[in-house]
């Protein structure tokens, strides 16, 4: 099972850290490989994610979706989970095994500010001390999770360095762990940074995948033909495919951002445009300049905003195992809206990449298929930028 | 032997210790960095530390992530550091190295990299985020060509690890004096002479301690257990304010310091 002894997914992964993460990073990995096997962790963390977070999430079958479409679409429901996305599955799991590493303060970074508020919320049940990097651009566009973190008892710390968004959150919060990783656990919010983040990260998100295996079992007593899911850094995509990897008829499809489009300097699609390097602590593709230098993204929705994307997906890319395509900004929100009024259900603007994407893409499927789309979170969090753009604000 | 390690020779003999400075290429100018890594060897410096600048520097300050991306702003890149170090060839008679995150030399290719360093005179190459794991490759290439890879060691780099990095050392050792990123702090660790004396008992290298260097009673504090100190930040802040006149004393004071012992 991948990853390898030294972090890597083929030639993904990895650990390029500075000399000064080695040691954390190492202990971290041998505390996680300890503690998550132990009966106390498992017993804990599978109770907060039922009776805390809500799992299981409903596998949703969106019959008025799939009729306009014209074979079955299914939703796992990771909008409904507490706090409205995915990102709890991976911060329960990170701040339970801090606290039981004997953590006293629990880092994070957020972009659009899903991450931060879960981390948030966990720490304020688990009573530990909290602080959120945020981008100064990010703490702008997203006043209203900056204020909900605040009243979860967390401090947020604007960063004004770089592009001020969310990579030069992960810079500061890594130079935070730097300085203080005696005290403090990192917790990173997506499939990304050094080894063995990717690999806990995914673990951590995992719960969707087997649910979804279990229930879609039950309801068509046979596997997917597809699963789709949006990829910022690519946690809920990871944590829908990684549980099928065996199972080969089982087909990935992983939607980036294209924001005002691949072919413009304006987007955050990785796999498709970007090329191999290094940043933030793993080798995987990444958006950058003819000198290795770091370009700055765009999408409508933060969550994606993101130059890298996690070692695991970029070996899924380059071994076949999953496709990855990208669709703008105004195919994302024709996703959201239609998604909206055919079924009552207002997507993430990330989530409602892949959903665009199956409208546009309809025709590449039959009858017959059965697809599963992970509705990573809901979109109340961005009703009102949606509102601004269309005019209606 | 590369020109670095003749150099640690070469003090060692005169017993003294080696002063090495970091600046950022391309701040505040491309030609206002070269005047100042001229006036800095002419002053004393024994070693000089150029630095590529990089998008991400996470294991940076906020002075070099600061002076990095006025930097960027101002054009410099690869080839022009490059160039900028071909210059100093015939300008300075010090060593210089250069320090580079890891994904501007892959972008670049590790072997056209390490042909342009011999064509400029670089004798050393520092990558703060490629640790000693992923280090053979590159490593391997620039011996071929007389070029030191320099590791890093820590406080807290582990004794088996610590053992492990000093064996396979050249040029020097990089030792971070304190946990955390580059910037100027008071006061160093009895952790960091402990771990100091452990390496010396390893093997006969070359160890320069750095991050976190500001004065002079801190060079008369550390400098019996090492080879050299290396200083970034403290005198990119004194540049940026425009001290240029305390930035040269500094470096006679600091030097003069490291000359008895
Ligand atoms: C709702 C939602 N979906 C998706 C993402 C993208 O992250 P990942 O690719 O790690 O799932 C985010 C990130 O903030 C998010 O908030």
């Amino acid at each position: 099972m991948l990853p390898d002894r030294k972090g890597k997914f083929g030639i993904f992964g990895g650990k390029f850290a500075p000399e000064t993460l080695i040691e954390p990073l190492e202990q971290l990995e041998i505390a996680y490989k300890k503690i998550s096997k132990t009966k106390e962790f498992k017993e804990r963390l599978n109770y907060l994610l039922k009776e805390y977070a809500g799992r299981p999430t409903p596998l949703y079958f969106a019959e008025n979706f799939s009729k306009f479409l014209g074979f079955k679409v299914y939703l796992k429901r990771e909008d409904l989970v507490f706090t409205g996305a995915h990102k709890i599955n991976n911060t329960l799991g990170q701040v339970l095994l801090a606290k039981m590493m004997g953590k006293t303060r629990i880092i994070a970074e957020t972009g659009a500010g899903q991450h931060g508020v879960a981390t948030a919320t966990v720490c304020a049940l688990l009573n530990i001390k909290c602080e959120v990097y945020m981008g100064e651009i990010d703490v702008e566009r997203q006043k209203l999770n900056v204020y909900r973190m605040k009243l979860l008892g967390a401090k947020v710390i604007p960063v004004n360095s770089g592009s001020k968004t969310l990579k030069d959150a992960i810079n500061e919060a890594m130079r935070d762990w730097i300085a203080n990783f005696k005290t403090t656990h990192y917790v990173i919010g997506s499939v990304v940074g050094p080894h063995p983040y990717p690999m806990i990260v995914r673990n951590f998100q995992s719960v969707i995948g087997k649910e979804t295996k279990k229930q879609i079992i039950e309801k068509e007593r046979r596997l997917p033909d597809f699963l789709l899911a949006c990829v910022g850094g690519g946690s809920n995509s990871i944590g829908l495919f990684h549980p099928f990897y065996k199972y080969k008829n089982v087909k990935f499809i992983g939607i980036e951002a294209g924001g005002t489009g691949i072919n413009t300097d304006k987007h955050a699609a990785t796999l498709s445009k970007g090329q191999k390097g290094v940043l933030h602590g793993s080798f995987s593709y990444i958006l950058q300049d003819n000198y290795g230098q770091i370009k700055a993204t765009h999408s409508i929705s933060a969550g994606l905003d993101y130059p890298g994307v996690g070692p695991e997906h970029s070996f899924y890319k380059e071994t076949k195992r999953a496709e990855y395509f990208a669709v703008n900004d105004q195919i994302a929100l024709k996703g959201f809206h239609i998604l909206s009024e055919l079924e009552g259900i207002i997507p993430a603007l990330e989530s409602a990449h892949p959903i665009g994407w199956l409208i546009e893409n309809k025709k590449k499927f039959k009858k017959s298929d059965i697809v599963v789309v992970c509705l990573s979170g809901r979109g109340d969090k961005d009703v009102m930028e949606v509102a601004k753009i269309e005019g209606e604000l | 032997m590369t020109e670095i390690e003749r150099k640690f020779i070469e003090l060692e003999k005169k017993k003294e210790k080696a002063l090495i400075l970091y600046f950022t290429a391309g701040f505040p100018s491309f030609e206002k960095s070269i005047e100042i890594i001229k006036k800095s060897a002419e002053k004393g410096t024994d070693l000089i530390e150029i630095g590529i600048p990089f998008s991400d520097p996470i294991a940076d300050g906020p002075i070099i992530q600061y002076t990095s991306i006025k930097a960027l702003e101002n054009g410099i890149n690869t080839d022009k550091c490059f160039k900028l170090a071909s210059l100093l060839k015939n300008i300075i008679n010090v060593p210089y190295l250069f320090m580079s995150y890891f994904n501007p030399i892959y972008k670049y290719g590790i072997e056209k990299f390490a042909d342009r360093c011999v064509e400029s005179g670089v004798s050393g190459l520092i990558i703060p985020d490629l640790p000693y794991e992923e280090s053979f490759e590159i490593k391997k290439i620039l011996k071929e060509r007389n070029i030191n890879l320099i590791y890093f060691l820590t406080p807290y780099t582990s004794q088996e690890r610590t053992k492990k990095i000093v064996r396979k050392a050249n040029g020097f050792i990089y030792f971070i004096s304190i946990a955390g990123v580059t910037g100027p702090r008071e006061s160093l660790s009895p952790e960091t002479i402990q771990s100091l004396k452990r390496i010396k008992k390893i093997r006969k290298i070359s160890v320069a301690l750095g991050f976190g260097i500001s004065n002079k009673e801190q060079i008369k504090k550390v400098k019996k257990y090492v080879d050299g100190i290396i200083i970034g930040s403290f005198f990119l802040k004194k540049i940026i304010d425009g001290k240029i006149g305390e930035f040269e004393e500094l470096i006679v004071e600091f030097k003069k310091e490291l000359k008895t012992y």
